[in-house]
């Protein structure tokens, strides 16, 4: 368990709601509402925050949710508490599963890879958890390739990550080398929020840590 | 598949936002600013200023006024939506009429002006930048 990014969330859950839950949550909702509706089978879900996402969640589906951040988790079991299906939450370092091996059928994430701390190790890590042929979902926001808005991404990162979120990640590119395939995306807002789609390999020999 | 009430659709993608609370939002967001920017620059910069001078004095006092209202206006409207417009109208109103001030070419309600219109094309000009992005996946 990473304890300064534990420490920089639990700090970050005093006032995430005010500060997500209402436009942010309402402007990407439709599109998270569309990503978590091909939930199916054994779910992981990674960094449930206060629960906010949990609204979006089809009913009806067994779910384990992760966060490294114990005040989150404390936040998001009200909302947990209201969901119709089971839903499991765990504080859990996403670069330390302790999950065996093809553990799951779909691994999903909201805002997540702009705040773990190596997203190539975490995103290998989900790749280990999921089944051959498995698939990820992620709604992030990610660095922007047009000036000068790579520019502004650069320059707010390093305030940013003191309180949250590094803004300039290439996400794209970390989820092709932590080895997962047939990666693609759907833009959500320029070219900087958007919804990732990955599949884990099926050979094994592709399974391996630096694929 | 549907995006519910408001979206557009291009192809089967959602090409748009189009719904009313956010479109009236950002407006008033990049318009706000850009017009509080121009002010505010408007009455701190003098005519004796060199230009150069002016222009990356404005700069710096239009991102300096736009970081607080992306702070008040992502909670109401979004998060990047909101502070990617709103920075960049920050930035360069403040530059516009840093450099106009220097010139001793305007008055306050033609920095205020300036700023709102800046603001607006900002605003346009991401919309422009998101849609040719959706409509060609790149």
């Amino acid at each position: 368990m990473d304890p300064a990014t534990q420490k920089k969330w639990d700090r970050a859950a005093l006032g995430y709601d005010l500060m997500n839950g209402y436009g942010p949550e309402w402007r990407w909702g439709p599109y998270k509402r569309r990503l978590f509706s091909t939930m199916a089978g054994r779910v992981l879900f990674v960094a449930i925050g206060t629960g906010q996402d949990i609204q979006f969640f089809p009913a009806g589906q067994e779910i384990t949710a992760i966060d490294i951040s114990p005040r989150m988790i404390e936040q998001a079991r009200v909302r947990a508490d209201g969901y119709d299906g089971r839903l499991e939450l765990r504080q859990l370092d996403v670069h330390d599963l302790d999950y065996p091996d093809a553990t799951f059928d779909k691994v999903f994430t909201s805002c997540t890879f702009c705040s773990v701390t190596d997203p190539v190790i975490g995103l290998r890590e989900l790749r280990r958890v999921l089944c051959p042929g498995g698939t990820i979902g992620m709604f992030e926001h990610t660095g922007s390739r047009f000036f000068p808005f790579n520019l502004m991404l650069d320059l707010m990162t390093p305030l940013m990550r003191q309180v949250g979120p590094e803004l300039n990640r290439d996400t794209l590119a970390n989820l092709q080398q932590a080895g997962f395939v047939d990666v693609n995306l759907d833009p959500v807002y320029l070219d900087v929020v958007k919804v990732i789609h990955g599949v884990a390999p099926c050979a094994s020999g592709a399974l391996e840590p630096d694929g | 598949m549907d995006l519910g009430e408001g979206y557009g659709s291009g192809g089967g993608r959602q090409i748009m936002n189009c719904r009313p609370y956010f479109l009236i939002g950002d407006l008033v967001s990049n318009t706000g600013v850009g017009a509080v920017v121009g002010l505010v620059v408007a009455s701190s910069i003098g005519e004796t200023w060199w230009m150069g001078l002016g222009m990356a004095a404005g700069m710096c006092i239009g991102s300096l006024v736009a970081l607080p209202a992306v702070c008040f206006f992502s909670v109401l409207f979004g998060a990047m939506e909101v502070m990617l417009p709103v920075m960049l109208t920050g930035m360069l109103a403040g530059m516009l009429v840093g450099m106009g001030a220097a010139m001793n070419m305007l008055a306050g309600d033609v920095a205020v002006g300036i700023g709102a219109v800046v603001g607006l094309v900002v605003l346009l000009t991401t919309y422009g930048l998101d849609v040719y992005l959706k409509t060609y996946n790149e």
